[in-house]
């Protein structure tokens, strides 16, 4: 078991009153899996996906990754977990617009305090695992959307994390190269990859082999990714059905 | 450690490629204040080894009588009023040759005294009003380390006769005299003419300011019959050797009070220095004015490290984003902390950095165009770095430690 959410709650506070973005969240995923999490906006998915991160800590539950508690971590400890377990992908790419591509997968082994030859050696590694060798020492405004986010996807691979964890990744992409960043997190998943995605997307839920859906704070459903991705077209037309 | 360091160096180097204007004017402040002290302190400390120097190649075991207080008297206890000290009695020739005949342990004895702001002319030319006429006794130049270039310094006889014969400093020759030969010629004085026998040495400026060689030196009872036979002299004594100049101090001293009528309880009123006790006040003169410069640099520092502050605090909130990367990729507080404190100390570290170079080019320039003696001390250097360094972290360490605390989820948010 990589992954085990028990009771997860994250409560805001909004103008004296309590809001509960998640209200007890179950939820437990292997090593090698590839899940998609898919729910509308504001459905919690963000703050589940910030959680599952360790950017954000529960307000109550348990969360263990790769064998340590998580929820109750200080910020500096949750810093090293993301440093070593995690690998993210975000929607808008986040590289740092003044370092080279090469510079900006090096990042987390920066923090990770290896010496530079390793850096650029394992920064290589991961750059020819997204094809992007020609393209090491441009600027992230001399690359194109879809080789952006190889970039990232290689800055997320260079940390070897036990997760991989993926935020709308298509989302600022055409369809074509969205497709192609897939077939990439496919090919990744094959490698035996642990990959989150998470998405507002039922056509790509429906492509993962497992999908959970979250509404209100809550997963309401949770199997293999079609079926989770028909059920969900089914109750949207459900509920447009009842507006009209 | 030395890893992050350098990672962290390599950062805010490549922040201030990025903004070269903007790092430049925010150093601004911090490069005024350290080329300021640098500058201050270089003159200071060129003033007081020429100055010693100086006092140390006037003749050995020499001291002084004067009316007025030597130089500078900063501080110190009994301080006097100006209206009691004028009106003191003018020391005389009369007390010189009593000082002369009833001190045992002295060896010579020279008058001298002064008139500036003279011009100087020769039938086809003239010098400015700023000319120093020193009138002396034919000892002057053994007890004041005054050397003859060409000619001669006058003697006993011309003096006691009042003869119109002058020695020129190398200024006044040079400027009196660009192509001829000067010994011979005559120069006017007051319209009145003075026959050229001597040229002396070159000496350079006092204090930066006061040229030692823009003078002309006359016989003193031509001087006194020129410019009023009332007038105060100041009185050189050499003792017999280095031993004894405390003892002829004394002997001064008593022959001065007696001659004045002094009774036990009066001050003297009269003052009796050595050239050691010059160097001493000027020594605490250039302290209060290296003092005074570091009020004046420490205001200018603040205004440059409040610079960094402001640049600081532009340059988290611009790349809110970035930290907020940063810390997602697993950078710690502590990390992001000095990755902007570096960056901030190292701006101002490159503007004291400067400010070290200006203020050699500006003592070099000051050596160079104005003639001054200047020498930068090495502790300024070393003060100058610790201080801009320092600077750069009180003022660096809040903005950092804003972006420490920054929230990753919320930053990647941000535009």
């Amino acid at each position: 078991m990589l992954i085990s959410l028990q009771g997860i709650r994250r409560e805001y506070h909004v103008g004296g009153e309590i809001v509960a973005a998640l209200a007890g969240v179950d939820l437990a995923i292997d090593r090698g899996e590839f899940v998609a999490i898919v729910g509308q906006s504001g459905s919690g998915k963000s703050t589940l996906m910030n959680v599952l991160g360790c950017l954000d800590t529960p307000t109550a539950g348990s969360y263990v990754l790769n064998g340590k508690d998580v929820a109750r971590m200080s910020d500096d400890e949750l810093a090293d977990v993301r440093n070593r377990e995690i690998g993210f992908i975000f929607q808008a790419f986040q590289l740092l617009p003044r370092e080279t591509a090469l510079a900006n997968v090096e990042l987390p082994l920066v923090y990770r305090g290896l010496p530079a030859k390793e850096r650029r050696a394992r920064a290589l590694e991961a750059l020819e695992k997204v094809h992007l060798t020609q393209r090491l020492h441009h600027k992230p405004t001399e690359l194109s959307g879809g080789q952006r986010q190889r970039v990232a996807i290689a800055r997320a691979l260079a940390a070897k994390p036990s997760l991989l964890l993926a935020d709308e990744p298509t989302g600022n992409l055409d369809s074509a190269t969205g497709a192609e960043i897939i077939r990439l997190f496919e090919a990744l998943h094959a490698e035996g990859n642990t990959i989150i995605l998470v998405t507002h997307e039922p056509k790509l839920a429906a492509r993962c082999p497992r999908a959970v859906r979250i509404t209100d704070g809550k997963i309401v459903d949770d199997g293999p990714g079609a079926e989770v991705a028909f059920r969900d077209q089914a109750t949207g037309q459900l509920r447009d059905e009842a507006h009209s | 450690m030395i890893r992050a360091f350098f990672d962290n160096l390599r950062l805010a180097f490549g922040t201030f490629v990025a903004h070269p204007l903007r790092t430049l004017l925010t150093l601004l402040g911090i490069v005024i204040g350290v080329s300021t002290v640098m500058t201050m302190m270089a003159l200071l400390e060129g003033l007081r080894i020429k100055v010693n120097k100086d006092l140390s190649q006037l003749g050995a075991n020499v001291f002084r009588v004067d009316k007025w207080p030597q130089g500078f008297r900063v501080g110190g206890g009994n301080r006097m009023n100006w209206n009691q000290i004028a009106a003191r009695p003018p020391l005389t020739l009369a007390d010189r040759r009593a000082i002369a005949e009833s001190c045992p342990s002295v060896l010579r004895t020279a008058a001298s005294s002064w008139q500036p702001g003279q011009r100087v002319r020769t039938v086809t030319t003239e010098t400015q009003p700023n000319v120093f006429i020193l009138g002396t006794t034919v000892e002057y130049p053994d007890t004041s380390g005054i050397t003859i270039a060409q000619g001669r310094y006058f003697n006993d006889a011309e003096d006691v006769d009042g003869r119109r014969v002058a020695v020129l400093g190398p200024d006044v020759a040079d400027r009196l005299f660009p192509n001829i030969e000067p010994l011979g010629q005559e120069i006017r004085l007051k319209g009145r003419p003075y026959t050229v026998i001597g040229i002396v040495e070159r000496r350079g400026k006092v204090l930066g300011l006061f040229n030692l060689d823009n003078q002309v030196l006359v016989p003193m009872n031509t001087f006194l019959a020129a410019y009023g036979k009332r007038r105060t002299s100041s009185i050189s004594v050499e003792a017999k050797d280095a031993q004894s100049v405390d003892r002829a101090m004394e002997e001064v001293t008593r022959v001065m009070r007696q001659r004045r009528e002094l009774g036990p309880n009066d001050e003297n009123n009269f003052e009796v220095s050595t050239n050691e006790s010059s160097a001493k006040s000027l020594n605490e003169l250039s302290t209060v004015i290296t003092a005074a410069t570091f009020g004046v640099c420490i205001l200018s520092l603040l205004v440059g490290g409040i610079g960094v502050l402001n640049i600081m605090l532009v340059s988290v909130t611009e790349r809110t984003r970035e930290i907020g990367v940063r810390k997602a990729l697993g950078a710690r507080r502590r990390r992001i902390l000095a990755q902007f404190a570096t960056e901030a100390v190292a701006l101002s570290l490159a503007g004291g950095l400067i400010g070290i170079g200006l203020g050699f080019g500006l003592a070099a320039l000051g050596r160079w165009a104005l003639g001054l003696y200047t020498a930068v001390p090495t502790w300024a250097v070393g003060l100058s770095l610790a201080m801009s360094s320092g600077v750069g972290l009180v003022f660096g360490i809040y903005p950092a430690a804003r972006a420490a605390r920054i929230d990753p989820v919320e930053a990647m948010r941000a535009e």
